[in-house]
């Protein structure tokens, strides 16, 4: 082949201008504006016809579903466990007992996430009766069981407004997810375990960290509405001698048999973990 | 560049002009050695030293590790190994960033190149196998023919020019070019008769020889089409890739996106649209079509050659065995005043002609006896025109020519003893033998003889007219020579034949016929006949060239024989078409002289090589353009190589064909060098990209056929491959602008690239040649570009976005099934991924673990996968055809897609059934409801392009467009139309 001559660069950059906008023929990037206009057109007509299409169908989908409870419920057959309050960062407390501003933020987090469970919100909850599911598949209208504060005992906030901060035993609430249709079996508890021996001794409240069956089943945000999930608060008094030093707590629900605690994956089914560290 | 042929032949004549100007004794003087006694030992070695043995350079070798890397880092390759690089950088990223899900991501992202092989194959070269014999003078007369005692032997120069006949050699300087000259002999070549002794002027590299093959090596190798549009279609990606990157950096930066979130999606973008399964595809394609081709004898060497073929637009070829059969035949006979034509194709097993006449018995029986050519013995059961034959070409024509006719010549001649024999040399110009008759009442001695027409009737005094000898008057002579000169003007070797009996009395049955003294009579013969012999076309190649030409290819004849038997041969194969004039012709017929022929009026050209030496390129450029039948015939091999650069200066790829050393340039030189399986030699072999196993002609344009087809269902392929692309690509952008889980994972893309589209890809290789296919003309290198606007356009644009809104479908069906409807999902992109949020709440109200919600989203993938590879199987079915509606195509005709269909969705079970339970993989079982929501798509798929494909079929040319969008339609065409078809016009079939 012979060789391709090098097209000098200013013959190239008259061609560029020409390609970009052509005077002669009122070309730009190589098509007219009519062009371009149509071109325009069919895609606005192409894209609007993808877009109602789009639009359509999931509209139809949408219509197969129900306001109440979604079609499948098999990706969460098991609960996870979750803490309040949850640190920013990770899992991990760490706090100055004689220093307010350290552990502000996880008191106000508690008073607010507790704000509901006040008794003045829960005037339409009703008292069930304690240790048996409460199925009410029947009504219309589902009813939400009273979750007393102070079950709560020294973690409700009622007392100790600080919720142990300042006296070095930290409240931490511990909250199974909420599930629609779940009723656990037995008597499920939770149970908390730190990984060393002698430095924290835990306290439940409600005892034995139980949590009531009446609160069992869910029935969704739509039906009901003033649903509150059950707490259990775990109150860690730190020993003297543990201060400064990380301690890992480990929860788990127990007592269930329908209830995951120990999924080699999820590390959270059934389970939480998380540090404390206390300073003075 | 390589040095310019035209200055290399002046180089030669230099120093080898002035070689063969000079006398032997100033030759002698000028070497220092002596004709009888050759050089002394000690000056010998001291040559030696100084000059290296008389072996040519071999080519420099690339070393294997140089051509590995090159197949890795090559071309398509490049494009994989910097996804590679990015991916890495990504990672890095993210795993400074501290994300635990950098391994997740990015490991996804890399491609693997190395595994998957490389575009180039390996070229497989093997060393010149010159012999590196190291002689002194000629080699010693290889034939041991003692009667041969002649002053000029001739010489086959055969691998050097590619003329088919021996060359005589003698001590006078008769031209002034080295290679016409008659003093000088060259390395490699043969002394066929007779001894010969001369002084060696140069050795080794420095030979003619040596320097055709130092100026193949210097000849680099140009990339083919198909590298070239590869290269294209990277940059195109690349192009594509980097934009859409950068557009969405600059989406993500101003939506507050931290900037290394954005480097991070930046390049996950530019890697998304690496299509990694295409360099595997299109290797295994043009693999495919290799071995389709090599199964119709065409072999090649170098995989991309497959597609050039398809592009080649004009065909340089040689005429001895490809065009032709590489054999004389008898051709036509002339006896009784009239000439006959015989059956010249390859399996004949009779002749048709009128034999009744008296005058044919004994033109037979000349042609019977006076023949010193025999068959190899043992071969009884092989056809005629197959056996093997002791003596030269002329002679081998008429012993199966004989055989043919009368059958067992060899029993023939033994009934019909010879006495004496005179065989042919080039002084006397006739061969003459003796013979006792069949007839055991004729006591008579039969002289037979035949040679140079001319020299046969100046010794004839009769004519044998019907059976009886007539006087030779000259109204007869003049009916001889009119034949003569129409045999001749056919571009045949004309024989004359004669015969006369003796008469008894003189001759009687114990007399001694001494050939030295020639005690017969030589001259008052009876002349019998004409034979005229030709190496005449194959019977394929006349089908072949009109394909050729209905498919837009020209076909041009280079060839060392004379003007004339290339004209005539061009004309008989269709090279030259019946109706079209040379120039020549023209002046001829209109009686004027050659230069007031206005040139363009001549289609056809025979150009002269003497003609070609002293032409400018311009000169050469505008025979090449205004002339649409060329042939060049007394050729040198550097003329060729003049040729091709010529042709290629129009912007025409081109296809050469070649057997010899000679041919070895401009077989590199040309876009597609085909060499000749069987007469082609090492080095032919070598340069060339492709290998004729057959020698045929015919075997070219099927060759070009497949290597259009591949260029077809390339595109398709490419088409098929890009449009999942966006499908793969809208997911990642959807999730940086509205933050939604991410729909679709890279290992997931990765097992849609490398898995599911992989087989139903090389399937579209599969698929048939539409029927236009040889009737277009040769792509344009310039504008039909494999990958075009309007391919890429309807691919991203139109197919790749309906898939994915398909796919999108799926995806939120899966999601809302699940408790998290689409408005929901809207804007969480950071809570969901967040590690330590394990009570994020769906629509409904519940909530999920970090696991669940990922394990969810992986569900989300394997959806999206499926929803894709179900709308690919309507993506591949439309791609079948360019133009016509699939049910005109048949759905079943190529069973290979089904294949493809099934494998894919196979594959896809697998993958969501069998695997779903391997984390890694990022894949989950599936309802299996979630198959079926993209079908409605891909039926619109399909609906969609049976519409286009209609219209561009009702409406090729916008002139004659009355729907407004059916302009736009053209430019979603992936094929531009091409107005030069008649199907393809407003009053197409179709309509």
């Amino acid at each position: 082949m012979a060789k391709e001559t090098q097209k000098p660069f200013r013959q190239s950059m008259a061609e560029w201008r020409q390609f970009i906008y052509n005077p002669n023929s009122g070309e730009f990037l190589g098509r007219t504006a009519k062009s371009w206009g149509l071109i325009l057109l069919f895609y606005l007509v192409f894209y609007g016809f993808l877009a109602a299409l789009f639009t359509f169908t999931m509209w139809v989908m949408l219509q197969t579903l129900s306001n109440d409870i979604p079609k499948y419920r098999d990706r969460i057959s098991s609960p996870g466990l979750m803490i309040s309050p949850k640190p920013d960062t990770a899992l991990e407390f760490y706090f100055n007992k004689s220093d307010s501003q350290s552990y502000a933020e996880y008191v106000t987090t508690l008073q607010n996430f507790l704000e509901s469970y006040n008794d003045s919100k829960q005037s339409q909850n009703i008292d069930c009766a304690r240790g048996k599911i409460f199925e009410q598949s029947e009504a219309a209208v589902k009813k939400a069981c009273r979750f007393n504060l102070s079950d709560l005992g020294l973690c409700s906030g009622k007392e100790d407004p600080n919720f142990g901060y300042s006296k070095g035993t930290p409240c931490v609430l511990v909250k199974m997810n909420r599930i629609i249709g779940l009723k656990p079996e037995g008597e499920p508890q939770i149970q908390c375990t730190p990984k060393e021996e002698g430095m924290v001794s835990i306290n439940y409240f409600p005892r034995d960290g139980a949590m009531d069956l009446m609160y069992f089943p869910y029935y969704g945000k739509s039906l009901h509405a003033h649903y509150l999930q059950p707490l259990v608060a775990v109150q860690l008094a730190i020993a003297p001698n543990a201060t400064k030093e990380e301690i890992t707590i480990e929860c788990k629900i127990h007592g269930s048999p329908n209830l995951k605690n120990q999924d080699d994956r999820d590390k959270f089914l059934g389970r939480i973990a998380f540090k404390v560290m206390m300073s003075e | 560049m390589f040095p310019d042929p035209g200055s290399l032949g002046n180089k030669n004549s230099s120093s080898l002009m002035l070689c063969s100007l000079l006398s032997t004794s100033e030759l002698e003087m000028k070497y220092g050695t002596s004709i009888d006694k050759g050089l002394s030992s000690a000056r010998a070695a001291e040559i030696l030293a100084r000059d290296g043995p008389n072996a040519l350079t071999p080519p420099k070798a690339t070393p294997e590790i140089v051509k590995f890397l090159k197949q890795m880092i090559g071309g398509f390759s490049i494009l994989l190994w910097i996804g590679a690089g990015f991916s890495w950088i990504s990672f890095g990223i993210q795993l400074a960033q501290g994300v635990d899900s950098a391994f997740d991501n990015v490991s996804g992202w890399a491609p693997t190149p190395p595994a998957l092989g490389a575009f180039n194959t390996p070229q497989l070269l093997s060393n010149y196998k010159e012999a590196s014999r190291s002689h002194q003078a000629l080699p010693p007369p290889n034939t041991s023919d003692k009667s041969s005692n002649i002053a000029t032997p001739p010489v086959d120069n055969s691998s050097l020019t590619g003329e088919s006949e021996p060359q005589s050699r003698s001590c006078d300087f008769t031209h002034e070019n080295p290679l016409e000259t008659r003093n000088i002999a060259f390395y490699s070549t043969t002394c066929v008769e007779g001894t010969a002794t001369g002084i060696v002027i140069n050795t080794g590299d420095r030979t003619i020889i040596g320097r055709i093959a130092s100026l193949a090596s210097g000849v680099g190798n140009e990339k083919t089409p198909i590298a070239i549009e590869i290269e294209h279609f990277v940059y195109l990606v690349a192009g594509v890739a980097i934009s859409i990157g950068v557009l969405f950096f600059i989406i993500s930066v101003s939506m507050r996106y931290k900037i290394l979130d954005s480097i991070i999606f930046l390049i996950g973008i530019i890697v998304a649209n690496v299509p990694e399964g295409l360099l595997a595809t299109v290797t295994v394609s043009l693999s495919l079509t290799a071995k389709r081709m090599a199964k119709k004898n065409c072999l090649v060497k170098n995989l991309e050659a497959v597609e050039t073929l398809g592009s080649t637009s004009i065909i340089c070829s040689d005429k001895t065995g490809t065009l032709t059969q590489n054999r004389m035949t008898v051709a036509h006979l002339w006896f009784d005043n009239q000439i006959y034509s015989a059956d010249t194709s390859e399996d004949q097993t009779t002749q048709p002609f009128d034999q009744s006449s008296p005058t044919w018995t004994a033109l037979s029986k000349i042609v019977t006896l006076c023949n010193r050519a025999e068959f190899r013995p043992g071969q009884e059961n092989l056809p005629i025109m197959k056996r093997v034959v002791v003596g030269d070409a002329s002679e081998t024509a008429l012993l199966k020519f004989s055989e043919v006719i009368l059958g067992d010549v060899m029993s023939i001649r033994a009934q019909n003893r010879k006495v004496a024999e005179i065989p042919f040399n080039s002084t006397n110009k006739f061969q003459l033998s003796i013979h006792e008759t069949d007839d055991p009442q004729d006591k008579r001695f039969l002289l037979v003889m035949k040679g140079a027409p001319e020299r046969i009737l100046e010794r004839c005094s009769t004519i044998m007219i019907n059976g009886k000898e007539e006087p030779l008057d000259s109204e007869k002579a003049e009916a001889f020579q009119t034949a003569y000169m129409e045999l001749g003007g056919m571009g045949e070797r004309v024989l004359g034949f004669c015969h006369l009996y003796l008469p008894e009395n003189e001759f009687p049955e114990t007399f001694q016929f001494d050939t030295d003294s020639m005690n017969f009579p030589t001259s008052n013969l009876c002349f019998v006949g004409l034979l005229s012999m030709i190496d005449p076309p194959r019977s394929t190649v006349p089908d072949a060239v009109s394909k050729c030409r209905s498919a837009g290819i020209k076909v041009i004849m280079v060839t060392g024989d004379h003007p004339i038997t290339a004209k005539a041969i061009a004309k008989s194969v269709g090279i030259i078409s019946a109706t079209s004039e040379t120039v020549e012709d023209i002046a001829k017929r209109l009686n004027i002289p050659v230069e007031q022929v206005n040139r363009r009026e001549a289609t056809a050209a025979v150009v002269n090589g003497m003609e070609l030496k002293d032409m400018s390129s311009e000169q050469l450029d505008e025979i090449l353009r205004n002339h649409t039948e060329i042939v060049f015939a007394r050729t040198s091999p550097q003329q060729k190589l003049i040729i091709v650069e010529g042709c290629q200066r129009q912007g025409a790829v081109v296809a050469v064909t070649g057997d010899g050393v000679n041919d070895s340039p401009a077989l590199k030189k040309a876009d597609i060098g085909i060499a000749m399986g069987i007469a082609g030699s090492d080095a032919a072999k070598n340069a060339a990209d492709m290998v004729l196993l057959d020698d045929n002609f015919a075997s070219i344009v099927t060759g070009v056929e497949e290597g259009r087809l591949i260029f077809d269902n390339l595109k398709k392929t490419i088409a098929y491959t890009l449009t999942k692309n966006i499908a793969e690509l809208c997911p990642f952008l959807i999730y940086i602008i509205a933050s939604i889980p991410m729909p679709i994972g890279t290992i997931t893309i990765l097992f849609i690239d490398l898995g599911t589209d992989i087989i139903p890809s090389v399937a579209l290789a599969y698929e048939k040649a539409e029927s236009d296919i040889m009737n277009r003309r040769p792509r344009n290198k310039r504008r039909d570009r494999l990958v075009n606007q309007q391919l890429a356009v309807y691919s991203y644009l139109q197919i790749g976005i309906m898939q994915s809104v398909g796919a999108f479908v799926t995806y939120f069906t899966v999601y809302a099934e699940q408790g998290f409807l689409p408005s929901t999902l809207l804007g969480v992109r950071v809570n969901w991924e967040n590690n330590a949020i394990n009570d994020f709440e769906d629509s409904y109200g519940q909530q999920w673990t970090h696991y669940q919600r990922m394990y969810l989203q992986w569900t989300g993938y394997t959806a999206f996968f499926v929803s894709i590879t179900i709308q690919q199987v309507a993506d591949l079915i439309i791609r079948k055809t360019r133009r016509n509606s699939i049910f005109r195509q048949g759905l079943f005709r190529n069973k290979v897609i089904w294949v493809g269909i099934f494998s894919q969705i196979g594959i896809a079970l697998i993958l969501t059934y069998g695997l779903g339970h391997v984390t890694a993989l990022n894949f989950t079982p599936l309802r299996f409801q979630y198959w079926f929501v993209a079908v409605p798509f891909a039926i619109l798929i399909w609906v969609y392009d049976e519409i286009r494909k209609l219209l561009i079929r009702r409406h090729p040319g916008s002139e004659c467009t009355p729907l407004i969008l059916i302009k736009y339609f053209h430019f979603m065409s992936l094929f531009p139309p091409f107005h030069s078809h008649p199907r393809l016009s407003c009053h197409s079939q179709y309509i």
